[in-house]
């Protein structure tokens, strides 16, 4: 996999909120078709990072390259070109219904028939979605928002897409099934992920490569089915022994 | 004091007050803060059609058409010179609200400054004639109008929001803006189409305003105020509650204009207002008691 160029690439990213660093020049590479989870403690930075991939808050210096191509800076010029992100805590939009979440996230094609194709692809994966087009997305469960929320990502067409803490507030049986989704995801459509964790072992299950985010520096990658069994990150991570 | 046709009249004066709440709620809803410059959109389309009618002798569709397009504009420039800087450096929401009691005063005194202050009144161009109602009542083909012009425009924002994919953004944003960005939603296009729909709305009334009393640079002012009652009574943000908020507006004023004395409409207003606070903040369609003003 290291022999190819990668699709989604950050360099020495750094953002501050006034005087507070939160990322300290953090890199990483993600390659086609590949899952890639960053994990870390509350406040590492994680959400940070998506967000300063994003658009949302503004890179003090470093740069992020979609395709070898630096990635704009606005969200919406992001989003257009090709990458899209679940958010923490789901963000849906509660007083629009499921149906107009989704078209929500289709926003940037214009394409009708390209439009309906993607409806398809999330209606397949989240069969619980199409049950529920003209339910109000804030009458959901927090499962099927986390569903929505994806689905909502996966409506751009992205190349890569984001996840910010998909498995945030949800019972272990929740989590799995999202998580099988999103192994599909990326098997069926070979769409490349970043996904950002506290739940290390989940995502160091979910993923190919891992990163590990501590406030604000990258201190360690590898191999996910290495660093499941890296002692330290058992003990600083994974709180002892898998069930 | 014929009951039904102070209906009529409060009806008629309500829905005008609608069209401006509406424009000033989805202001709200999408950037939290009460621009009080508002009711300054209606009185620059209130001048564009006045002056298109008087020096252009322009007819009334094409004056209102310049109105609207003027006011909408206008309001466009408006926040992309002196919202946008304030918005894209802070997000706390009290900066654009001063911005905008700024702003107010800037549109009324340039006005004041080119053209005077003096109170001007409207050529005769809508109709004014009495109409009787189904031999119930009798009224003016003014109020009918405008009762009529402000129903096809609040229908056209309704299906502009529901029918189109701007529209739907602009729901998205007024539940959350930040996630719509993410959406790939431009946002400063949208909080521009919002400015533009605002604006043109409040030309709309303020066309009907100025025809119905005159037109002065202070006009603005006025209305702003009654569009923030009426919007805090159906409960800030909500546009259906703006709606509302207006139509019982405009009948308490001209009940108490027509029963008891017109001194008290203002009275009546404020009154409303008060109550509305102590008895139910949120107001009639209100969701949650924020930060507000
Ligand atoms: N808007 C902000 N203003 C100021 N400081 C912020 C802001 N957002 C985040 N921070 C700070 O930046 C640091 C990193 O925050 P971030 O949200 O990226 O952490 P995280 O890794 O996503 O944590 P969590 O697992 O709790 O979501 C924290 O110390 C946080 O307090
Ligand atoms: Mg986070």
């Amino acid at each position: 996999m290291e022999e190819r160029n990668p699709i989604l690439s950050i360099k020495n990213l750094v953002v501050n909120y006034g005087a507070i660093q939160a990322l300290k020049g953090a890199s990483l590479d993600v390659y086609p078709g590949e899952i890639v989870a960053v994990i870390g403690a509350n406040g590492a930075g994680k959400s940070t990072m998506m967000n300063a991939i994003m658009g949302v808050v503004k890179r003090a210096c470093g740069e992020v390259f979609l395709d070898g191509e630096p990635l704009a800076e606005k969200s919406y010029q992001v989003v257009k070109a090709g990458v899209s992100l679940a958010p923490e805590g789901r963000n849906v939009f509660a007083p629009l219904t499921v149906m107009e979440n989704l078209q929500m996230g289709a926003f940037p094609l214009s394409n009708r028939k390209v439009i309906a194709t993607e409806l398809e692809k999330v209606f397949t994966l989240f069969p619980r979605l199409k049950e529920r087009t003209s339910q109000y997305a804030g009458t959901l469960s927090g499962g099927e928002q986390q569903m929505l929320a994806i689905g909502r990502a996966m409506m751009a067409k992205p190349r890569v897409l984001l996840l910010d803490e998909p498995s945030l507030g949800l019972a272990p049986i929740i989590i799995n099934e999202i998580f099988a989704e999103l192994t599909e995801i990326n098997q069926l459509f070979g769409i490349a992920m970043l996904v950002v964790e506290q739940n290390a072992r989940k995502a160091l299950m979910l993923s190919n490569r891992a990163y590990v985010l501590q406030t604000g520096n990258i201190i360690l990658e590898g191999k996910s089915s290495e660093l499941l069994h890296n002692p330290e990150i058992e003990a600083a991570y994974l709180c002892g022994k898998k069930k | 004091m014929d009951i039904i046709q102070q209906i009529i009249n409060g009806l008629s004066i309500g829905s005008v007050y609608a069209l401006i709440a509406v424009g000033y709620s989805l202001v709200y809803s999408v950037l939290l803060f009460s621009n009080f410059a508002h009711g300054g959109f209606l009185v620059i389309g209130g001048y564009i059609c006045y002056f298109a009618l008087r020096s252009g002798g322009m007819n009334i569709w094409v004056a209102s058409f310049a109105a609207l397009i003027g006011a909408g504009v206008s309001a466009v420039l408006v926040e992309r010179f002196a919202y946008r800087p304030i918005r894209e450096r802070t997000p706390v929401t009290l900066y654009m609200l001063i911005a905008s009691m700024g702003m107010s005063i800037v549109i009324e005194n340039i006005f004041v400054v080119t053209i005077g202050g003096r109170f001007r009144a409207l050529p005769p161009v809508i109709p004014m004639e009495p109409v009787n109602v189904f031999g119930l009542a009798t009224t003016s083909a003014f109020d009918l109008l405008s009762l009529a012009t402000a129903v096809v425009f609040l229908i056209g924002l309704q299906l502009f929001l529901v029918k189109t994919k701007w529209g739907l953004a602009i729901r998205a944003a007024s539940y959350n803006l930040k996630t719509a960005g993410l959406m790939g939603v431009n946002v400063n296009r949208l909080i521009a189409i919002v400015f533009f729909v605002a604006g043109l709305l409040a030309a709309v009334g303020g066309i009907f305003l100025s025809a119905r009393y005159t037109l002065y640079p202070q006009l603005g002012s006025m209305i702003t105020t009654k569009a923030f009652v009426a919007a805090v009574l159906g409960g800030l943000g909500s546009l259906p509650g703006a709606v509302i908020g207006s139509l019982i507006l405009g009948l308490a004023e001209m009940l108490t204009a027509g029963f008891i004395s017109s001194q008290f409409r203002d009275l009546v207003v404020f009154g409303i207002l008060i109550i509305t606070l102590i008895m139910r903040p949120t107001g009639l369609f209100g969701k949650s008691v924020g930060e507000k003003v």
